[in-house]
């Protein structure tokens, strides 16, 4: 253990800045002092102070209590969103790649259409489809991020097929489920493990953007990137909610990136061997 | 590279093309509320005979069969369409909305891309040391760091410490080429960073890569020119996954940057569709996100040739 | 550092290049129109840009909101109230050189009553049955019935040049009307801009080189525009801006009552709101002080079903009976009426950050006297379909205001009435709406709205919730400027800038 974290210095503050904040979004109605929807007109944009460790927001109410559920709101949208995609992508990437030929073409042709559109048009698209809210936020974070791993698992997928173990598994006759989950999958897990972490830090920040838009969590609900968005028309009176549920979204969204990125250097052997 | 490879990577091209072409149609569609009803609003007074004739005007009482067929056909005829309460051509709007988008575009590539090589060689060679590690952490942090925020308060803060720099809006380069970048300077920085974070993280790895190479610590022991070796070793290595980085965040930036030209008030396609959206200017919005999406499909067309030239097995695959 | 002396040669460029601008008035709005036909495109980011400017009628409204002249210099009425005779002004020539007649007039009014322009303004002049020219100088209305309202009606009337009577396109990219101002450019999402008009009516006038409408979507920008002075003027800001410009060196906000209020509507063919019970205990539920104070900053007040900027017509929302904030009171109400609570409610909230505030206040207050509401926070397109096909329990939403009231009471109460999405229809308010509108003695119609406004405050099937101020933030240099309560910028042609 004590020898992993001193291999891993980077990979270990990762996982200790991740696993605070989801700690925290999983306890907030336990940690968080206050109701984050009890308006109190009277102490209506408040600096940071004993009561409100950080401030209160334009309708009174603590800005510390709204981040911590916000926090809930946010992990709950992206890590459905993003595992929506991963089942979605990666089955029909790894599709592909097993059997090939026709099958193959038309379903990476039509994630190639989606992987075409800007990401946020495509997201802003569908949500105006179905209706602005959290849910309607996790689709569209979803449509947009299949294509994404379809292609990603696609390629490795191909090159563990036509490997000669699956080939010779193949030829003794497994079936295709045994070959999936015994040889693809455990394979491939590394790629999903760094995709998936830097994904989400990614999907993050889309859902922030969506909800800048108005497109993402309603209020009265507590969402950080609603926090910014409805702060920002407040800045020069009490610039408070906004720059925390700034930082709230930075430090969420770099915690995973932070931690792709240490997966992928301590899962990678060829950066091992370098001096 | 061979003929095939290009007629398949054409067609695939086509197909791309004629499914987002279906996708924007019916999406748009699928969105409620019509032009007309967006364009009268609440609390307006009309009968239903006079939305009726609106609705008409505007040709949306056809069936959607033959609106497809109509905008699909013209296309080929080179009409992509007119703006549906104005009249005006779709394409010249496009026209006048693109230049911003391919400015920023330019700029925040060139920014991007320019600044990772150094920075990128720069983590591999201080690999582990605290400088490194500062660097890195702060190349995630330009990665995260949500871009309206930053835009946002960059604003305010420039106006505080700046009042009288104008950084709002758009001027056209040849009309005043100073107040033209000088307006391009904090926008540029909101869509170079990440871009910079992402690429010089990669240069990062292929230095790595090149730097545990044995032939790389035969040539040290044997006291050649460690940099040169290790630059051209690893910007060999680094050549296809960097441009392919480029090339998609060329096709996504010339899709418009929605946020930050809202931020900026930048007139470039984001806002465009944006709007197009908002008022439900369907031919505007099928018209522009095909040119979007065109661009995208054309710039990775354009990548994956670069790679059958660098490295022919591609184009053999 | 290097930054900083680089910004800092920039901003000497800039300023020498601001110098030769000095004369045009930069405007930011929120979005750029959908099109400039005065006759068709209705909405506010399209009016602040051509009525007034671009365009005039033949009646004004000042800043008082009285009727004045417009292009008609005076007018007669007959006796009977149903003919109306107008005398234009002389020499006033359009945008294209040509001169402004009596067919001109007569041509815009029939292009607003065309079914096939189907201008949405049509109901405003739906009244008149004849129009006449009698000479290039005069032209004669006739209306079915007297029709108090038509004066004021036809201040929002553009007259457009006669030959445009059956175009139903060029307008809407080059508008062409006798205005102080004439079109110039419109650059899609950039901005639109207008040069003075140098064969304007009033000598002297525009003093402005031209006006620039920029188009700048975020507000937080538009903000700090006007404090750099890249923007001169921001024209129909919310509270929220206005309150923390009002701090900031360098802007003066001018504040007037506004004409438009803000409401929660009702579905009176659902229950329980069918019961007129349950809309005044939902009424007496309301604190509208504290929604004011929260959702408006203060600025703002009660409002009754009248504005108060309205000062001839208006009661003053103490009248009210059920205006009492008691949540207590309204909970007895409602179980004297027999409604089982609590009772589950939607309600769908227009997309603007004052209405998003306003619903989550009211649900707050109205869960004290038994209402469990769930907000229902919508896209703009949803949100006008389902009220245009009556679709709600309860909708939180922005409407502007008129100068009469009939002109807002009768297409909302009347039983059928082209606004009533409510579903409402009572027959005293519908026979005192009758009377209302043709009585032509002022004091024997202000009796009679005074009895539609005691009923409709409580038991209407709308809780009038607040009007709120209408602000403009103007920058130090732009001088001149005057906000008027209607929201146009009629003052444009005496705005000057400092050098």
């Amino acid at each position: 253990m004590m020898e992993f974290i001193r291999k891993n210095k980077l990979l270990t503050f990762a996982l200790g800045f991740v696993a605070i904040q989801v700690l925290l979004a999983i306890f907030a109605p336990v940690v968080a002092l206050h109701d984050p929807y009890a308006q109190v007109m009277v102490e209506r944009m408040k600096g940071p102070n004993l009561t409100n460790w950080l401030g209160t927001d334009q309708l009174g109410r603590d800005v510390l209590a709204r981040i911590l559920f916000g926090y809930q709101v946010s992990l709950m949208t992206c890590v459905t969103a993003v595992g929506l995609a991963l089942v979605a992508g990666g089955t029909l990437g790894m599709l592909a790649a097993f059997y090939g030929g026709w099958l193959d073409r038309v379903l990476m042709r039509v994630m190639d259409v989606l992987f075409a559109f800007p990401i946020m048009l495509l997201a802003i698209g569908v949500i105006a489809v179905l209706g602005p809210n959290v849910w309607s936020a996790a689709i569209a974070i979803a449509i947009v991020y299949t294509p994404i791993f379809a292609r990603l698992l696609r390629g490795p997928a191909l090159v563990i097929c036509e490997s000669e173990y699956v080939m010779g598994a193949r030829a003794i006759g497994a079936s295709d489920g045994r070959i999936v989950f015994l040889h693809l999958l455990p394979n491939l897990a590394s790629v999903i493990l760094v995709q998936t972490s830097l994904l989400l830090s990614a999907a993050i920040l889309v859902e922030a953007s969506l909800s800048f838009l108005g497109l993402g969590a309603q209020p009265p609900v507590p969402s950080l990137g609603l926090m910014l968005s409805e702060g920002r028309n407040f800045l020069l009176l009490s610039p408070w909610p906004a720059i925390f549920a700034g930082f709230a979204i930075l430090f969420l969204s770099f915690g995973f990136n932070l931690l792709g990125d240490a997966l992928r250097d301590t899962l990678d052997p060829r950066l091992k061997n370098a001096s | 590279m061979s003929s095939r490879f290009l007629v398949t990577r054409l067609i695939d091209l086509a197909v791309v093309l004629f499914g987002v072409s279906i996708v924007v149609f019916l999406m748009i569609r699928l969105i409620p509320g019509d032009a007309v009803a967006i364009m009268l609003g609440a609390n307006t007074e009309i009968t239903p005979e006079r939305i009726a004739e609106l609705e008409r005007r505007v040709g949306l009482d056809q069936p959607i069969l033959i609106q497809y067929f109509n905008w699909f056909t013209g296309l080929f005829r080179g009409d992509l369409g007119t703006s549906i309460w104005t009249g005006r051509p779709v394409a010249a709007e496009i026209a006048a909305n693109i230049w911003p988008t391919f400015e920023l575009t330019f700029l925040s590539v060139l920014v991007g891309a320019g600044l990772s090589i150094p920075l990128g060689a720069f983590m591999a060679q201080a690999r582990g040391k605290g400088a490194e590690v500062a660097v890195r952490i702060g190349a995630i942090a330009g990665l995260t760091i949500p871009s309206f925020w930053l835009g946002i308060v960059s604003i305010f803060l420039l106006s505080k410490l700046l009042p009288g720099f104008s950084a709002l809006g758009y001027v056209p380069f040849t009309e005043d080429p100073l107040g033209n970048l000088q307006r391009m300077i904090l926008p540029v920085i909101a869509l170079s960073l990440p871009m910079l974070a992402n690429l010089s993280r990669l240069v990062r790895s292929a230095m790595l890569d090149a730097l545990g190479q044995d032939y790389i610590r035969t040539a040290k022991a044997k006291g050649a020119s460690k940099r040169r070796l290790v630059y051209r070793h690893a910007m060999r290595n680094a050549l296809i996954p960097f441009i392919t980085s480029v090339g998609v965040a060329t096709g996504y930036l010339l899709g418009g940057a929605i946020v930050v030209e809202q931020v900026f008030a930048i007139p470039g396609l984001g806002r465009l569709v944006l709007g197009a959206i908002a008022e439900r200017n369907y031919p505007l919005v099928q018209a522009t996100i095909l040119v979007m999406t065109s661009a995208f499909v054309i710039v990775n067309f354009l990548v994956d040739l670069l790679y059958a030239v660098i490295d022919p097995r591609v184009s053999r695959r | 550092m290097s930054l900083k002396s680089i910004g800092l040669g920039l901003l000497a460029s800039t300023v020498i290049a601001g110098g030769a601008h000095a004369a045009t008035l930069d405007i930011a709005i929120d979005s750029s129109p959908a099109g400039l036909d005065p006759h068709l495109i209705t909405a506010f980011n399209s009016v602040v840009i051509v009525q007034g400017n671009i365009y005039e009628a033949l009646t004004a409204i000042d800043r008082d909101l009285n009727v004045v002249p417009g292009l008609a210099e005076s007018w007669d009425v007959s006796e009977d109230g149903l003919t109306y005779t107008f005398h234009l002004r002389e020499g006033v020539t359009f945008h294209d050189g040509s001169e402004m007649t009596a067919e001109d007039v007569a041509a815009s009014i029939r292009r607003v009553q065309s079914e096939t322009v189907a201008s949405p303004l049509a109901s405003r002049v739906s009244p008149i049955t004849g129009i006449e020219v009698v000479d290039p100088q005069t032209v004669r209305f006739t209306l079915d019935a007297p029709f108090a309202p038509i004066l004021s009606s036809l201040s929002s009337i553009a007259i457009v040049p006669a030959e445009m009577e059956e175009d139903v396109d060029s307008l809407q990219q080059t508008p062409v009307g006798t205005g102080p101002f004439h079109f110039e450019d419109w650059q899609p999402n950039g901005y639109i801009a207008l040069s003075s008009f140098e064969d304007y009516h009033e000598d002297g006038q525009p003093l402005l080189e031209g006006v620039r409408f920029n188009f700048v979507p975020e507000s937080a920008t538009r903000q700090v525009g006007v404090v750099s002075g890249d923007y001169g003027l921001l024209p129909g800001i919310d509270p929220a801006t206005a309150l923390q410009l009002q701090g900031q060196p360098g802007v003066t906000v001018q504040e007037t009552r506004d004409l438009s209020y803000t409401l929660v509507g009702m579905n009176v063919t659902r229950e329980p709101f069918d019961d007129p019970a349950v809309r005044e205990a939902f009424n007496l539920a309301l604190d509208r002080q504290e929604i004011i104070d929260g959702a408006l900053f203060g600025a703002g007040v009660p409002a009754g079903p009248l504005s108060p900027a309205l000062t001839s017509w208006a009661l003053d929302p103490s009248e009210y009976s059920c205006y009492g904030a008691d949540p207590e009171a309204a909970r007895a109400m409602l179980e004297e009426a027999g409604v089982a609570l609590p009772v589950q409610l939607t309600m769908n909230v227009l997309p603007r950050q004052d209405a998003r505030d306003i619903a989550q206040i009211v649900q707050q207050q109205a869960a004290e006297a038994g209402f469990e509401i769930e907000l229902i926070n919508q896209e703009i397109g949803q949100f006008v379909q389902d009220w245009r096909n009556s679709n709600f329990d309860l909708f939180v939403s922005a409407n502007g205001g008129s100068p009469d009231p009939d002109e807002y009471f009768y297409r909302t109460f009347y039983g059928g009435g082209s606004t009533n999405v409510f579903g409402y229809a009572d027959a005293e308010i519908d026979a005192w709406l009758d009377e209302g509108r043709s009585e032509t003695d002022q004091g024997a119609r202000k009796a009679i709205y005074d009895q539609v406004q005691r009923k409709l405050a409580c038991e209407g099937p709308i809780a009038h919730v607040a009007y709120g101020s209408l602000f403009t933030a103007v920058n130090d240099a732009v001088e001149g400027f005057e906000i008027y309560p209607n929201g146009r910028l009629t003052s444009l042609v005496d705005v000057e800038i400092a050098e």
